[in-house]
């Protein structure tokens, strides 16, 4: 299955960094946005997005509403959603959990957590959209 | 007799507002100590709310300067990001070079086999150590790992730069506090003119509480990853349970 990643952050710094460590461990195909809004729009226009990383801590529309957002469109129900945040507070990784994201990532990540968290993804959410 | 008891009623009476005049000079002082001390008083209020005041009106300095640290840390980020992509791009090429070394490598380690089914033992001696010292396989091995080693420097190079989204989350929480304190400095300074204090707030300077995590830490702990992985691994069991549940109803 040929994965499309949504990066999602408002930090230009973390949109390269997920997206070099996403080139590191063989995935060369990517979008980005600059917070929820953006990343609505983006997901409305490229049908060929199958898979979200998003921050939690975005302006405009913040992560978790963007999670929120996508589980409450029929069409996005079963769309991979991987969070990673500095958020490692328990409340805030059952809110997410609640909010039904697929996996969490506490930053600072490293190119294994993140390849492990894919694959767990893909592993039990085989059918993307 | 009526008389007489009217004449004690007013002696009393005037008793009683003789006691309030005693008491009232003795009053005096304390009133005037009060005036005196209020008098002095308003001056030193007159101070603290000037020191308020321009204190307030340096925060929205500060906050700048906080905003401008953030933004010089995001460029500087982004340039150490630019140069570790060059010297990956640089990398990359050195390993095209590389296996195409390797490659000519294996073509002379060939052309080394055909002649040596041709020669004699004396010749093969001869062959065998122009073969030692020409070879770069070993050269080419430790290349290899040297190259290794560079991307993977490079690799942690970006990911400890993830302190900077972090540290700018922390600086973030700061510049909240900061414009917290103004706000309530702002409400104290009860007689300052209210357009010189509205002067300093820019609303689009304003750090949204959404943008940021005040708890935003970078250390190579994995207690919070960890933490998570359990919760995500409990609810996956309870989620499991639940459908098997389903089955059986």
């Amino acid at each position: 299955m040929d994965l499309k990643f949504l990066i999602v952050d408002d930090s230009v710094t973390m949109r390269r960094i997920v997206a070099n460590t996403l080139k590191n461990i063989g995935y060369e195909n990517y979008a980005e946005a600059t917070d929820g809004k953006d990343a609505l729009i983006k997901l409305a226009t490229d049908k060929s997005l199958n898979f979200v990383i998003t921050d939690w801590n975005m302006p405009v529309l913040s992560g978790l509403e963007l999670i929120k957002a996508i589980r409450s469109d029929e069409s996005m129900i079963n769309l991979p959603i991987l969070m990673v945040t500095t958020r490692g507070v328990k409340e805030d990784i059952i809110e997410a959990l609640k909010a039904k994201v697929s996996n969490y990532i506490v930053k600072p990540f490293t190119p294994a957590i993140l390849k492990e968290k894919i694959d767990q993804i893909m592993s039990t959410n085989p059918g993307v959209n | 007799m009526t008389k007489t008891s009217n004449m004690a009623q007013l002696f009393d009476k005037l008793n009683d507002l003789k006691k309030v005049f005693v008491y009232g000079e003795r009053l005096i002082p304390v009133i005037q100590s009060l005036v005196d001390f209020m008098r002095d008083t308003v001056p030193l209020l007159e101070n603290i709310n000037r020191s308020i005041a321009d204190s307030t009106s340096k925060i929205p300095k500060a906050a700048n300067h906080i905003n401008d640290v953030t933004n010089a840390t995001e460029l500087a980020t982004t340039e150490i990001l630019d140069l570790v992509d060059n010297m990956n791009a640089d990398v990359d090429r050195i390993n095209k070079m590389l296996e195409e070394l390797e490659k000519s490598e294996e073509q002379k380690e060939a052309m080394f086999k055909i002649l040596n089914s041709t020669l004699n033992e004396e010749q093969k001696k001869s062959l065998n150590e122009l073969r030692k010292v020409t070879t770069n396989k070993p050269a080419l091995v430790k290349l290899n790992e040297l190259i290794s080693k560079i991307k993977s420097d490079a690799n942690n190079i970006t990911l400890s730069l993830q302190v900077q989204d972090i540290t700018s989350q922390q600086l973030a929480a700061v510049n909240h506090l900061i414009q917290s304190v103004q706000g309530r400095l702002s409400s104290l300074v009860l007689d300052l003119d209210e357009a010189d204090i509205n002067e300093h707030k820019n609303e689009e300077e304003q750090v949204q509480s959404s943008t940021f995590d005040p708890n935003a830490r970078y250390h190579k702990l994995t207690s919070h990853q960890e933490e998570a992985d359990e919760i995500f691994k409990k609810n996956f069991e309870k989620a499991s349970q639940e459908e098997i549940d389903k089955l059986f109803k």
